[in-house]
């Protein structure tokens, strides 16, 4: 499957974690690849191994087996191509809105002027014109993670993994902010992957979805999104969309209810031995 | 007191509350300090104790006065003479060891601490002996410290270092397992190096338990070093309180004490702003 123009590649892999209750396999042989500018969702119940699975790509965690490699070179450690956005609050709560978002740049050594002029241009992308001087605190958790995103994106990554982006985002907002990513995808030709639990976000904006399934994580099925480009949030209301999210869904339901279940016999177990 | 209780609980503009309640913490300090003083007054007039343990509030002050404001000492300094309070001089002598040990102590500390918070097997073989070190007397060191850095000024120093050495240490190690793990990861994923991660990441993210490590360091340090300065000394703060002791010059050792306690309430306020700043 592996074609030679793919920029990113994941091969096999496989993600233990020791835990008190024994070893847990958070990734099961999991492998796909991406090509360049192509946009990937990963979708899956809860617990499934989604963010292990971007922090390996991401190059933060070791110790798994398989290989992940960026335009035809291993990974280990962080990858200058790769920009990541993380599920977890992660502003600098020392920093003002601007100085986070213009921390990558900071760090690649850009004069004051000049990054702080890219970086107010990061912020108005993602919405946040006139809060520049404000501290994370003063904003809301919508704001914040719209923040950390403005930050990965002036860091201006080949390759994006977003994990969950827009969880803490109304339904509106969401949509929009999913098309100025999806506008900026595009421009830049990124390839992105992201990881998000909103099937109409997925079908919104994939060329290809990932369905991975409940504990172990493991590739269920990929579906290919043929929906014409350009797409904006227009798009929600047609037919085939609606086709691709049923599809979906199908897959989901059954992986969830295993998760559900699951939980509820650990809960179940640990009533009887708390007893 | 009830009364002005009740005012401010009823809900008045939130401006004008705040501004009345700082009035009445203000008026009940004054108060506090207004009774105390009375007490003292009264103690000092009634004959019950000891009229030199208990001196007038006049003689006190008085002394104060001799203490901050009549020069007795020629003190060269660069190529002018100046002739000022002896006082002054003995007050420098004991800023700059503390301020010597606190740089010592402190920036070792520091960095100790980092290297235990981030390294949990260092973390695992010796923080536990830095918890039962740290809240030991360190005064029990200090004959040690005599024997490798003789009587002067290096032993004091010495002791206002390890003495704040143990509260920097252990909270820079615990601020540092504080840190939001992701805050890290985000480092780690803009490719920042060793000191980038340090200067950027985990220093800010440390401020607060770095203050407080700071403020409970500076306070050790004091004892530390003014408790050197009354053994085998002639130099510093206290020298003068002992030796102000040892030849019952009370009122003298009370001014002493007041002066220190304005300079240590100085020093905390600065250390408080820095931390806001
Ligand atoms: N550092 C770790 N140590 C032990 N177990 C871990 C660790 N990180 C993750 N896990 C476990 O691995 C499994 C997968 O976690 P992961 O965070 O990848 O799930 P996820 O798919 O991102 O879930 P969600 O959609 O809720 O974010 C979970 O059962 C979790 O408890
Ligand atoms: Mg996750």
């Amino acid at each position: 499957m592996a074609s030679a123009d793919s920029i990113l590649v994941v091969e096999d892999i496989v993600k233990r974690f020791e835990t008190p209750d024994g070893v847990l396999t958070a990734v099961d042989h999991v492998s796909f690849d991406v090509a360049p500018g192509e946009f990937l969702a990963v979708i899956g119940p809860s617990g499934c191994g989604k963010s292990t699975l971007f922090n390996v790509i991401g190059g933060l965690l070791d110790g798994y087996d398989g290989r992940v490699s960026v335009a035809g070179e291993t990974v280990s450690g962080p990858h200058p191509s790769i920009g990541m956005i993380f599920q977890e609050e992660s502003t600098f709560p020392w920093r003002t809105v601007i100085d986070n978002v213009a921390f990558p740049l900071e760090i690649a050594g850009m004069g004051k002027s000049e990054r702080y002029d890219k970086a107010r241009h990061f912020v108005g992308l993602v919405g946040l014109d006139g809060f520049e001087r404000r501290y994370p605190s003063e904003l809301s958790g919508g704001m914040r993670q719209r923040v950390s995103m403005a930050r990965t994106l002036a860091s201006e990554p080949k390759i994006l993994l977003m994990d969950e982006p827009f969880a803490a985002l109304d339904e509106q907002t969401r949509l929009l902010l999913g098309d100025k990513v999806l506008q900026i995808q595009q421009d830049l030709k990124q390839t992105t992957l992201l990881i998000t639990h909103n099937l109409t976000e997925a079908v919104q904006l994939s060329d290809r979805i990932l369905v991975m399934t409940y504990r172990p994580g493991k590739t269920k099925r990929i579906v290919d999104i043929k929906l014409p480009r350009p797409r904006t949030s227009e798009i929600v209301g047609s037919d085939a969309f609606g086709h691709y999210v049923a599809q979906i869904w199908n897959d989901l339901r059954e992986e969830a209810s295993k998760g559900l279940k699951d939980d509820e016999q650990r809960v179940a177990r640990a009533g009887a031995v708390r007893k | 007191m009830a009364a002005a209780g009740h005012m401010t609980a009823s809900g008045a503009p939130a401006r004008t509350g705040g501004m009345t309640l700082r009035r009445q913490v203000l008026l009940l300090r004054i108060a506090l300090l207004a009774g105390l003083l009375g007490i003292w007054e009264a103690a000092a007039a009634s004959g019950l104790l000891f009229r030199d343990v208990v001196p007038s509030l006049l003689t006190i002050g008085r002394s104060l006065f001799e203490l901050l404001a009549v020069p007795d000492f020629q003190w060269e300094v660069g190529i002018t003479t100046l002739w000022v309070p002896d006082f002054y001089r003995h007050l420098w002598i004991t800023m700059a060891e503390v301020g010597a040990g606190m740089t010592i102590g402190g920036f070792s500390g520091l960095a100790v601490g980092l290297a235990l918070g981030a390294n949990p097997f260092l973390s695992k073989a010796f923080e536990r002996f830095l918890y039962y070190l740290g809240p030991t007397p360190k005064i029990i060191f200090f004959p040690l410290m005599i024997m490798w850095f003789g009587v002067g000024p290096g032993s004091k120093v010495a002791m206002g270092t390890i003495s704040c050495f143990f509260p920097i240490v252990l909270s820079a190690a615990a601020g540092m397992r504080q840190i939001e793990s992701v805050l890290i990861r985000v480092g780690r994923s803009f490719r920042l190096n060793t000191w980038q991660m340090v200067t950027k990441i985990y220093l800010p993210a440390m401020r607060q338990p770095i203050v407080n490590g700071v403020r409970l360091g500076l306070g050790v340090a004091v004892i530390g070093t003014l408790l050197a300065e009354t053994k085998l000394s002639n130099r510093g703060v206290g020298f003068l309180i002992i030796d102000a002791y040892n030849t019952f010059d009370m009122p003298r050792m009370y001014s002493l004490l007041i002066v220190l306690f304005v300079v240590a309430i100085g020093a905390n306020a600065l250390v408080g702003r820095a931390s806001r700043g």
